[in-house]
C-alpha cells in the first residue's frame, strides 16, 4: 500500500510525518508547478473550481509514482469539496486500481484516528500521540509564518526572513518528539527577530482572507503574502491550518467550540447564515479587520467559488462602509503570476500612500 | 406606502411559487409577481450582480430590481433545507442577504423567512417571522399558510406521463423560465415531439431514484436531477435525454460529469448537455437541439 494526499501549503510536512512514523509507506506527489495544473485542469470537468484541478493533478502526478491508496477530504457544508472525490474517482478509476480514503472534516479526529488504526495496526496511544504531534507541527509552522509577516514587514531586507523561514519550514520534517517541534519553533522564529533591526516602525496593515486552500496554498495564490512583506507591508492571515484542525480535532470533537457560532456573531449585519465553505469566516474577518484598524483587505478565491461569490456582495459594502481598499482576486489556472503581481503592487501603492495622507492630516492637526 | 407584497419570479419560485401567492392571498394582502424573464431583466440583473455569479442568481436580482419600484416588501425566504439529507446550494442560502447588500435594503422592506428544514417548528417560525415583518398577527397566518399548502399540494402532478418521446432535465428555475427554454421547447414541439421535463413526474418518484447516488450528492436540486436521469433513462418511451445546466452553476460543474458517467452512458439513450449563460443568442442553441432531434429520430427509424 502506498499512500499519497494532495499538497496544501505545508500541510505535507505534518503529515508526511505522522504516517512514516506510523510506518507507511508514503509516495509524495512532487510541489505543484505549471505541469500539475496542466494535468489537473486536462482531466477535471471544465466548470470546476481550481482547488479540484490542483488536487486532480497531485493524485495523477504520485500515481505516475506509484501510489494506490489516496487519502482525501470531504464535508465543508454545502460547498463543492464535498463532492470531489465522487467525481475524481471516475476519471481517476479509469488509469488504475486505486483504494480511496475519506476523512469528514466534520468528524476529522474520530475519520482519522480509525483510518489510522486501520491500515497501520498500530497502537492506539501511537496514533493519538502521532495525531497531536502533527496538530502541534503544524500550529508551529503557522507561528512561524505568522512570525515572518510580523517582522519581514519590518526588516530593512525582507527577502532574508523569507528565506530564514523557508528553509526553517524544512527543518520541521526530521521532527521525532515534541520537545524537537517547539525547539525548531523558537529557534526558526529568534532567528528572524535577530535579523529584523527596528520594532518601532509602523507599517501599513493589510487583512488577507478568503478561501481556505487558496490561502494556505503559495504555489496557486502566487506567493501573495511574500509580494507584500517585500512591499513593507503587514499581512494578517484569518486563516491557519494549525488552528483550524486543531479546533476541528480536539475542541469541536468534545463540543467546547463553535467556529460557525463565532463568525455569525462577527459577520452581522452584513450575513446573517452560514453559506457553506469559508464565506462567512471572510465576512466576519472583514468587518472585524474594518473595525479594528487596518488600512486594506484582499480576498482571495477560486474562480466561481459559491461561497465567496456570495460573500463578494457583503464585501463590496463593508469596503464602501467603512472606506477600506478591497482588492478581490479571483484565481483559476490561466491567471499569470504577472497580473497578480501588478494588481498587488498597485493596491500597495495606493494603501501606502493613504496611510502617508493619514499622517499628514494627524500631524498638521498637531 | 400600502402593504404590497412582491415575489421575483425566479430561483425557488419555480418550485413554491404557487405556495408563497396563494399564502399572501388567503391573507388578504396584494402581490405581484414580477413578469416573465426578459432581455431587459436578464441585462438589469447582470449589471447588478458580481460577475461570478451563476445565471439564475443575475436573474433574480433583476427581477427583484423590476419589483422594487412598485411593492412596499419583498420576499425572499432563505430555504437551506428542505428535503431531509439534502441541502440547496450555497446561493440560496445567502439569498436574502445578497439581495439586502446588492440594492441596500433596510430589513423591514425584505421578508425573508429562515426555512432551516422542513420540520412543523421551522415552518412556524417562517410564518411567525413573516407576519411579524408585516405587522399582522400570527394565528390567522397559520390558517392561511395552511389552505395554501393544501391547495398547493393539490397541485403538484400526477404520476401520468404523456408517451413518447424526450425529457428534458434541468434545475426547474432553467426550464420553466420562458427566457431561457421556452424556444428550445418550441424547437422540438414543432417537430412533433413531446417534451417531458421533471416536473411532469412526482417528486416522490425522483428522490427515491436518487436513494442509489445518497452518499455522494446532498445537494437537493442535483439529486432531483440524477434521480430524473435514472427516472427517464429506463423509461422505454424516452428517445432521448437533453440537460440543460447554466455557466458558473457550483453544483453542475461536477454533477454533470456524474450523471454522464453513472447514468447516461450506462444507457443506450442519446443524450446531450447544453450550457446557457447570459450572452443570449437562440440561433446556436436552435441548430444543437434540431442536430440532436436528427440523430434520435435516425435511432428511431433503423
Amino acid at each position: 500500500m502506498k499512500v499519497t494526499y494532495p499538497h496544501m501549503g505545508y500541510l505535507n510536512i505534518p503529515v508526511f510525518n505522522m504516517l512514516n512514523n506510523l510506518g507507511m509507506e508514503v509516495i509524495e506527489a512532487p510541489p505543484i508547478s505549471q505541469k500539475t495544473l496542466e494535468l489537473g485542469s486536462l482531466y477535471s470537468p471544465e466548470g470546476v473550481c481550481l482547488p479540484y484541478k490542483i488536487n486532480m493533478g497531485n493524485f495523477l502526478e504520485s500515481i505516475d509514482q506509484g501510489a494506490d491508496t489516496l487519502i482525501t477530504i470531504c464535508g465543508a457544508g454545502k460547498c463543492r469539496m464535498g463532492f470531489f472525490n465522487a467525481v475524481q474517482k471516475i476519471s481517476l478509476a479509469a488509469k488504475k486500481k486505486l483504494q480511496f480514503f475519506t476523512i469528514n472534516t466534520e468528524n476529522l479526529f474520530r475519520d482519522l484516528y480509525r483510518f489510522l488504526r486501520q491500515t497501520t495496526g498500530s497502537g492506539r496511544l501511537a496514533v493519538i500521540k502521532n495525531i497531536a504531534m502533527a496538530v502541534q507541527t503544524l500550529k508551529a509552522l503557522d507561528a512561524i509564518n505568522d512570525a515572518k509577516n510580523c517582522y519581514g514587514a519590518r526588516a530593512s531586507a525582507p527577502e532574508q526572513i523569507i528565506n530564514i523561514c523557508d528553509s526553517g519550514v524544512q527543518q520541521f520534517a526530521g521532527c521525532r518528539n515534541f520537545s524537537d517541534i517547539s525547539y525548531t519553533r523558537d529557534m526558526v522564529i529568534d532567528l528572524m527577530k535577530n535579523v529584523t533591526n527596528s520594532m518601532e516602525s509602523r507599517p501599513a496593515k493589510v487583512a488577507l482572507l478568503g478561501e481556505f486552500y487558496v490561502l494556505m496554498e503559495p504555489y496557486v495564490n502566487h506567493m501573495i503574502e511574500n509580494l507584500l512583506i517585500k512591499q513593507g507591508i503587514e499581512v494578517k492571515k484569518f486563516v491557519s491550518t494549525g488552528e483550524w484542525v486543531y479546533s476541528k480535532a480536539f475542541l469541536q470533537s468534545l463540543g467546547l467550540y463553535n467556529e460557525e457560532k463565532d463568525c455569525l456573531n462577527q459577520a452581522r449585519p452584513y450575513l446573517n447564515y452560514h453559506v457553506g465553505g469559508d464565506g462567512l469566516k471572510s465576512v466576519g474577518s472583514a468587518l472585524w479587520s474594518a473595525q479594528n484598524g487596518y488600512d486594506g483587505i484582499i480576498h482571495v478565491y477560486p474562480f466561481g467559488c459559491m461561497p465567496e461569490v456570495v460573500a463578494q456582495y457583503a464585501l463590496k459594502n463593508i469596503a464602501s462602509d467603512y472606506n477600506l481598499p478591497l482588492l478581490s482576486l479571483s484565481l483559476d489556472e490561466h491567471s499569470s503570476d504577472v497580473g497578480i503581481i501588478t494588481r498587488v503592487e498597485a493596491f500597495a501603492d495606493c494603501i501606502k500612500r493613504k496611510q502617508h495622507c493619514k499622517e499628514k492630516t494627524l500631524r498638521s492637526l498637531r | 406606502m400600502q402593504l404590497h407584497i412582491g415575489i421575483p419570479r425566479a430561483m425557488l419560485y419555480h418550485e413554491f411559487g404557487s405556495l408563497w401567492s396563494a399564502f399572501f392571498q388567503n391573507m388578504g394582502i396584494p402581490v405581484s409577481v414580477s413578469g416573465e424573464t426578459n432581455k431587459q431583466i436578464l441585462d438589469r440583473g447582470t449589471l447588478l450582480a458580481i460577475d461570478e455569479s451563476c445565471l439564475p442568481l443575475k436573474v433574480y436580482l433583476g427581477h427583484v430590481d423590476s419589483l422594487l419600484s412598485k411593492c412596499s416588501h419583498i420576499f425572499v425566504p432563505r430555504v437551506a433545507q428542505y428535503h431531509r439529507n439534502f441541502h440547496f446550494c450555497a446561493k440560496f442560502s445567502g439569498l436574502p442577504d445578497v439581495v439586502k447588500n446588492t440594492f441596500r435594503l433596510s430589513p423591514e422592506q425584505l421578508i425573508a423567512p429562515n426555512i432551516e428544514d422542513k420540520s412543523p417548528l421551522s415552518q412556524l417560525q417562517a410564518i411567525y417571522t413573516t407576519c411579524q415583518a408585516m405587522g399582522l398577527p400570527a394565528v390567522p397566518g397559520y390558517l392561511a399558510y395552511r389552505r395554501a399548502l393544501k391547495s398547493w399540494r393539490a397541485d403538484t402532478p400526477c404520476g401520468s406521463m404523456p408517451s413518447n418521446k424526450i425529457a428534458i432535465i434541468g434545475h426547474s428555475y432553467l426550464l420553466k423560465d420562458t427566457f431561457f427554454c421556452q424556444e428550445m421547447m418550441n424547437t422540438l414541439t414543432s417537430r412533433g415531439v413531446t417534451v417531458v421535463t421533471p416536473d411532469h413526474v412526482v417528486s416522490k418518484v425522483l428522490y427515491d431514484e436518487a436513494k442509489v447516488f445518497q452518499p455522494d450528492i446532498y445537494w437537493q436540486l442535483s439529486a432531483k436531477i440524477v434521480g430524473a436521469a435514472r427516472f427517464f433513462c429506463r423509461q422505454p418511451d424516452i428517445a432521448g435525454i437533453v440537460m440543460v445546466s447554466s455557466f458558473g452553476c457550483g453544483p453542475d460543474s461536477l454533477v454533470n460529469e456524474y450523471v454522464e458517467h453513472h447514468v447516461l452512458k450506462q444507457s443506450t439513450k442519446p443524450h446531450i448537455i447544453i450550457n446557457i449563460d447570459e450572452h443570449t443568442g437562440s440561433a446556436g442553441l436552435i441548430t444543437r437541439i434540431e442536430a440532436f432531434w436528427d440523430l434520435v429520430e435516425r435511432r428511431l427509424k433503423s
